[in-house]
């Protein structure tokens, strides 16, 4: 059942309206399992519409095998999605970044506190993002170290490539992960593929694992599928960024998600004046390359390349 | 003075982004005092009171080699890119410089300018940054204050304007200048007005007027001034948040500075396709318009005013 959550008037003749898909059981009870599955909170990230649409395809075709309540929301950004805007359009601001929000203030802020008022109560939720226009990203679902135990385990169902634990920033508790994770709802983030762009492999892959994951918690009655995949998490690995030092045109020479030696060469930096290379940028480790630069206009300090160590062996010790 | 490139930032297109700075006195003399200009390029009125300081000192220092006692440094933009395009932010990813303390020297291009920066203007037992406000609002000059710096209130009341707002930290703000000037134990103040995008020299020059004060009783200069303000301090709970119930063209009756009254009209709002009067904004109490929304056409539910109330600022005197 398509419901509105929030609605506010625009200025000419519009209403700016946040909507979701909530598809559940004849009988509910205070036991019915419940998620969320929510994207569009940056409005160039696209991957997450087709996850969407795969799974709405799916639970209306399967109407008899749901046992809890999934709701589907996927434009939290409306606005941003239909220009290509990464923040709140007129506001200049990252969505992401007013969580939990405020209703006494400015209208990004009163979205997300909508987000986070019609989310809240689920027990479970997952953030699909894809990657900004700047970079390419292997499907992954990004925690936080201090809610690693919770959500690895739940994580490692959604048959994904990657679990990256990282140490969160006071920065990221601005955002929606961190606002439903403190109210008791169980939330990963999802980053695969690139803006703008759809990746259709990747949303097939994320669809099956979110299936399989309502299944291991009874949110539909399914066969839990075998895993397709190692999820490897990076909890006994380092993750090395690769960043430019020069200005110029970024040229990767490797395909993403391949594994890399170390020394070896991911791509140069040229400059198209001079005919002249300024920069040839080499693996620091061997590993995954799970993040390449997409977008070609480089600064120094832009973001080319992230690796996932190999696993070290001596970790037990 | 000593004119200075702080540091370059390289570029493939464009020339290279020099950070300048202005220093004044003796370097790693006492007591000292940096104030950097505004990291959004559309902060004009803030460009304009660097500018003219710069200027200011300059005259002074010639004239009198002992005019100033200690050191200051004036820096008066690192983002002479976007006020180039008059864009916000940073022109190749829309990120603002300003959550990226204290930086990243290995970081993204953002984080680097922000680590270069940081590591120009930490040491100083004075910082002063000059902001304009990131949402759509037009506002009279005040300085704001972190909660974590309660304990110099004094101090900001050397500047000599009405308003001293102290602001509840949010995760956001620790990736503030301010806040890691804080944090490095420098007494850091923001000096925030006008609107963006034009210049508003009658609140740019009370600013300015209030650095110079500032630097007089702080004994950083040799020179005369007026006394200004004792300086009301505004807590988060004194400021009364107007909203507009409906959505359409935005027509103000109060402007910033106005004292108002309980039950005065504020402005109305008109149905932007047949004209018709949809709301007319009442004032909820007795105060002083401290900002005010700066475009014509509104949303429903948006801040329209924000009104300092009298009792509360009487209380905090
Ligand atoms: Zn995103």
């Amino acid at each position: 059942m398509i419901e509105e959550v929030f609605n506010v008037n625009l200025p000419v003749n519009e209403t700016l309206t946040l909507r979701r898909n909530r598809f559940s059981p004849e009988d509910i009870s205070t036991s019915t399992k419940r998620i969320s599955i929510v994207t569009g909170i940056h409005g160039d990230e696209i991957e997450g519409q087709y996850v969407c649409y795969l799974l709405a395809k799916w639970l209306n075709a399967n109407q008899h095998c749901i046992k809890g309540i999934v709701d589907i929301y996927p434009s939290m950004n409306p606005m941003g999605i239909d220009s290509i805007t990464r923040g709140f359009p007129f506001y200049d601001v990252d969505l992401n970044r007013n969580f939990p929000g405020n209703t006494a203030d400015f209208l990004p802020a009163q979205v997300a506190n909508a987000i986070v008022d019609t989310v809240r109560g689920s027990d479970f939720a997952i953030d699909i993002h894809a990657s900004n226009i700047f970079l390419r990203e292997l499907p992954q679902v990004r925690i936080s170290r201090s809610t690693a135990d919770e959500l690895i385990p739940l994580a490692e169902k959604l048959d994904i490539e990657f679990i990256w634990v990282h140490d969160a920033v006071t920065v990221l508790e601005s955002t929606f992960a961190h606002a439903m994770n403190s109210l008791g709802t169980k939330t990963l983030v999802v980053e695969m593929g690139v803006g703008m762009r759809i990746t259709k492999e990747y949303g097939q892959s994320l669809t099956r694992g979110i299936l399989n994951l309502l299944a291991h918690v009874g949110i539909i009655e399914r066969a839990v599928l075998p895993m397709t995949k190692t999820t490897v998490s990076n909890l006994h690995s380092e993750v090395f960024f690769v960043n430019a030092s020069k200005s110029g045109i970024f040229i990767p020479i490797l395909e993403h998600n391949v594994t890399v030696l170390k020394g070896e060469k991911l791509g140069e930096i040229i400059d198209p004046l001079s005919g002249r290379i300024e920069e040839t940028l080499i693996s620091p480790c061997n590993g995954l390359l799970f993040t390449i630069r997409e977008y070609p206009v480089v600064y120094e300090g832009s973001l080319l390349a992230r690796i996932l160590e190999d696993p070290k062996e001596d970790t037990a010790l | 003075m000593k004119e200075e490139v702080l540091f370059e930032i390289s570029s493939l297109s464009r020339n290279p982004l020099k950070v300048k700075g202005f220093r004044f006195g003796r370097e790693g003399t006492t007591p000292s005092c940096v104030i950097v200009g505004p990291m959004m390029g559309t902060a004009i009125d803030q460009l304009w009171i660097a500018s003219q300081l710069v200027r200011f000192l300059r005259q002074h220092e010639l004239a009198n080699a002992a005019f100033v006692k200690g050191e200051i440094l004036v820096i008066p933009t690192v983002n002479p890119y976007s006020f180039n395009m008059g864009k916000n932010f940073w022109p190749l990813d829309n990120t603002d410089i300003d959550v990226m303390f204290p930086g990243y020297d290995k970081g993204e291009t953002t984080q680097r300018i922000a680590s270069r920066l940081f590591e120009k203007t930490n040491n100083y037992d004075y910082a002063i940054l000059l902001e304009a406000r990131k949402d759509h609002v037009e506002c009279i000059p005040y300085v704001e204050v972190l909660e974590s710096g309660m304990s110099y209130i004094e101090d900001a009341r050397a500047f000599g304007l009405d308003f001293i707002h102290v602001k509840e930290e949010t995760p956001n703000d620790t990736v503030s200048l301010t806040y890691n000037w804080n944090v490095w134990n420098a007494k850091a103040f923001s000096l925030i007005s006008g609107k963006k995008g034009i210049l508003h020299k009658h609140e740019a020059n009370k600013v300015f007027d209030a650095i110079v004060r500032f630097l007089v009783k702080k004994e950083l200069i040799d020179f005369s001034t007026f006394e200004g303000s004792h300086g009301n301090l505004v807590m988060p709970n004194d400021v009364e948040a107007i909203k507009s119930s409906a959505a359409g063209l935005f027509d103000t009756l109060a402007n910033i500075g106005d004292s108002v009254v309980h039950g005065q009209p504020l402005a109305r709002i008109f149905n932007s396709l047949d004209g018709t009067l949809i709301q007319t904004i009442i004032s909820p109490c007795d105060g002083i318009i401290s900002c005010r929304y700066d475009y014509s056409l509104i949303f429903q539910n948006a801040i329209a005013y924000r009104i300092v109330k009298v009792e509360s600022a009487q209380n905090n005197l």
